[in-house]
């Protein structure tokens, strides 16, 4: 199943909902769930090319000319040459910790990292520069996406998160719904 | 005012549809997104999706947009494209269309209502001429609604302050959409296929046999007569020259 983002609110975000839901007060909550996988605040500073990696999980494509960009939703960016169809070329991975989503605008790439906006110089595909870094722009979302239950509550001063991963909760306080 | 501007905006639409021809998604000179995405830059402004608001940029300096605009909306705003210059964006509640004849000061045109059965769905739109296409994809039900429904769903935009919904074609678990011609292909991750209908008369879509085998698609990009299809872990190249008969000619996969 995709992690098709959002539709499920973390709990104080979803008052509105609660009682066309039926939803019980959550109180401490023990047994299986998800918790967040953190990039440390020094992390998020690397910005870089590296060898083309493994494509886990496909997110955004992107077409420009014969360069063909994949989305890898919390750590970069596949960058193929699609010139002839019969014979891809992988070409970099641009790896941009905690992406959430990018556009591509001339030679100019702008991503969103967690709460940031990034300014990303693309010219020399294989030596990126960051040009710009906006903080605090966005508000992602701070609950698992496409799920149903419990998990262990965002803690944002361990940074970003980039995944969620299940995992064995000991008094879990937060739910989506 | 607001009347007035409406009205404005709605002149405005009807002078730039009647000098525009069917070109696709628009993006920035060479680039060309999917149909699933939360940025586009389109003609010097970014637009970004935050839950619940569209944040416009100026890229008057690329190398430092500058936040100019943001636009209220409500939560689960998920994608967004251009077409003829008008913005489209889906949220897990609605369709929304957007005046950008403006572009540092987007409005909302329409926001469509949605029956109850198809809130909370994954929602990527294309639009060709005055029809859009939508799916809307239940994964995970809030409240438990089991009864609920993914779906292809079409809107008559003749209108584009009043969208109205002209057709629903129930699907397994729809993603990214694209056409080429008059064969819109749709993604089903739920079925493992590639879904290709005809639209030749938008408010009566017909199901082609030609349907796609490809495990997980999310989403596609048609590039001239080839289409890129990626899937959950690669990405699949097709050639589209001889529809609605659809080669596979290319293939990446992890």
């Amino acid at each position: 199943m995709p992690p098709r983002y959002t539709l499920l609110y973390v709990l104080f975000l979803s008052l509105l909902f609660l009682a066309a839901c039926n939803q019980v007060d959550p109180g401490f909550y023990d047994g299986p769930g998800k918790r967040p996988v953190y990039a440390a605040p020094s992390a998020l500073e690397n910005i870089r090319n590296l060898p083309p990696q493994t494509i886990e999980q496909s997110g955004t494509i992107f077409l420009k000319d014969t360069l063909f960009f994949m989305l890898e939703r919390g750590r970069g960016i596949h960058v193929f040459n699609i010139k002839d169809s019969a014979s891809i070329r992988a070409l970099t991975f641009l790896e941009i910790p905690a992406i959430g989503d990018f556009t591509i605008s001339g030679n100019r790439l702008y991503a969103d990292s967690w709460r940031d906006l990034l300014t990303i110089d693309i010219s020399n595909l294989y030596n990126i520069q960051l040009l710009d870094r906006q903080r605090g722009v966005f508000s992602p979302a701070l609950f698992p996406p496409q799920y149903d239950g419990f998990f262990e509550c965002v803690d944002e001063s361990k940074g970003a998160v980039v995944r969620w991963e299940d995992t064995e909760l000991i008094d879990a306080l937060c739910r989506t719904f | 005012m607001k009347n007035f501007i409406l009205l404005l905006a709605a002149f405005l639409f009807i002078g730039l549809s009647s000098c525009s021809k069917e070109s696709g998604l628009e993006l920035d000179t060479t680039g060309k997104s999917g149909s699933i995405t939360r940025f586009v830059a389109y003609q010097g402004f970014m637009y970004a999706l935050n839950l619940n608001e569209v944040q416009t940029y100026s890229l008057a300096n690329p190398d430092k947009p500058q936040l100019v605009h943001r636009l209220a909306t409500d939560y689960g705003l998920e994608t967004i494209i251009v077409y003829e210059g008008t913005v489209y964006l889906g949220s897990t509640t609605a369709l929304y269309v957007l005046d950008i004849s403006t572009p540092a000061t987007p409005k909302i045109l329409a926001q469509t209502e949605r029956p109850d059965i198809f809130q909370g769905g994954c929602d990527p739109v294309v639009v060709k001429g005055n029809y859009a296409y939508s799916t809307i994809k239940i994964v995970q039900n809030r409240c438990g609604n089991i009864g609920a429904e993914s779906a292809l769903l079409v809107y008559d935009l003749s209108d584009k302050s009043n969208p109205k919904q002209v057709g629903m074609y129930f699907l397994s678990e729809p993603n990214g959409l694209g056409y080429k011609d008059n064969v819109l292909f749709v993604c089903d991750e739920g079925a493992d296929q590639v879904i290709l209908f005809d639209i030749s008369n938008p408010e009566n879509l017909t199901q082609l046999n030609q349907a796609l085998p490809l495990q997980d698609p999310v989403d596609l990009i048609v590039d001239g007569s080839r289409m890129i299809v990626s899937a959950r872990t690669g990405f699949v190249f097709y050639d589209l020259s001889a529809l609605p008969d659809v080669r596979k000619i290319g293939e990446i996969s992890k």
